[in-house]
């Protein structure tokens, strides 16, 4: 028990520096494959640490039903993924030279890059459909022709196409489609208008009577967007009169989709 | 990250019909416009050729000005030399707003960053925001009142 004890110990440290210097695996595996009974040597060895990973591997493998084998694999993997987030997380505050992790992050913030505007017919007359939409971690109720003022996103230049794809709820004047706890099929069109900085704020702080006193000045940083169109539920036929329906009929339908 | 070619003043007209049905309606509201159109019509790039402060203003004109005049072809922009005076970037806007930035002592970096925010901008008056949603249709499905049954 405290040869297998030991052997276990040494293993972990070998995931740690395998964790560390981000050995593929595809070499454990041929190592397993060259190796497939490691002989159960006294760690005090300087052995490849190759093979105490196979090691615990061919326990693994074997599917033996020892509690702490198992754990040590889940640690082997949780340390291996928490690496690969470090390292994605260092890489967020610095340019993104890959343009598949600008989609990812722009992911994140819950919209779609679509190409530059060229000359399209994108601004439509107002639509009574309004959708609940949710960009970082903020939610608004739009509709067509509405202007957003969000925190600044990153990734996108003023006259952009984005599709914000988290969207909540989408509503008109006869139904309502509540997404639990998104819609997948639903699509929000909008155009950045411009990057702008909102009015200074003074932070000021004091303590009376104890000679403290600091003024700190902020502006933050604001995109806004214009809806354009809002897609994913029926839209009533607007008659050529221009006008649009009014809502005198209320049917709300209520459908929830289930995601 | 490249910038392609923006709208120039040609697709206008274009978005013509749509902008004056904007127009009529903001008129009661905040400016609005920037529908698919530059609001930033003239950039002038005031330096001095003397001055220390100038320095950074100097190599920015070098190094980066020609850059950003290609990634933006509809602004106009004008260099202008004052002597003596601190560098300073004028924006004019196409609701014959005008911002000016003071860039005396600045990187050509922090003075590129200026004038990309100058161009991202629109003109309105920096004032706080009252809401974050501005909308003219606030309701679609009918006011919520305490009559309202479901």
């Amino acid at each position: 028990m405290a040869h297998r004890r030991c052997l276990l110990s040494l293993a972990r440290h070998a995931t740690a520096i395998i964790s560390q210097k981000k050995m593929p695996p595809l070499s454990a595996v041929e190592v397993l494959t060259r190796k497939p009974n490691p002989a159960i040597t006294i760690p005090n060895s300087e052995l490849s640490w190759f093979s105490f990973w196979s090691h615990s591997r061919h326990f693994s493998s074997s599917k033996s039903e020892d509690s702490e084998t198992e754990v040590e694999v889940e640690m082997e993997e949780a340390s291996d993924v928490e690496a690969e987030n470090d390292n994605a997380a260092s890489d967020l505050g610095r340019d993104y030279s890959p343009e598949e992790k600008e989609t990812e992050a722009v992911a994140i913030g819950y919209k779609v890059l679509g190409p530059l505007q060229r000359s399209d017919r994108v601004f439509k007359d107002y639509e009574p459909v309004f959708a609940v939409v949710q960009i970082g971690s903020h939610q608004f109720k739009v509709s067509n022709g509405d202007s957003i003022f969000t925190e600044r996103l990153k990734f996108c230049e003023v006259n952009d196409k984005l599709i914000l794809n988290k969207v909540l709820l989408l509503g008109s004047p006869t139904q309502t489609i509540i997404g639990r706890p998104i819609l997948p099929d639903a699509a929000v069109h909008a155009v950045v208008e411009e990057h702008a900085l909102d009015a200074k704020v003074i932070i000021f702080k004091k303590k009376r009577r104890k000679n403290y006193r600091r003024t700190k000045g902020h502006r933050q940083e604001l995109t806004k967007l214009r809806i354009t169109d809002i897609q994913g539920i029926e839209k009533q036929e607007i008659k050529t009169d221009g006008k649009p329906l009014k809502a005198a009929v209320k049917n709300p339908e209520k459908i929830a989709a289930a995601v | 990250m490249g910038q392609t070619a923006r709208p120039g003043p040609t697709a206008r007209p274009k978005y013509g019909k749509v902008r004056t049905i904007g127009s009529a309606i903001a008129a009661s509201l905040l400016p609005m416009a920037l529908r698919g159109v530059w609001q930033l019509k003239k950039l002038i790039v005031s330096y001095c050729d003397w001055g220390g402060s100038s320095r950074g203003i100097r190599a920015f004109m070098e190094s980066e000005l020609p850059t950003f005049k290609e990634k933006n072809p509809q602004l106009e922009v004008v260099t202008e030399l004052i002597r003596g005076q601190h560098p300073h970037l004028k924006g004019f806007y196409k609701n014959k707003n005008e911002r000016v930035v003071c860039v005396k002592n600045m990187t050509p970096e922090d003075i590129l960053l200026y004038a990309t925010r100058l161009r991202n901008a629109l003109g309105r008056k920096v004032v706080k925001l009252k809401t974050r949603h501005v909308t003219k249709h606030p309701s679609v499905q009918g006011t919520w009142t305490t009559d309202v049954k479901f």
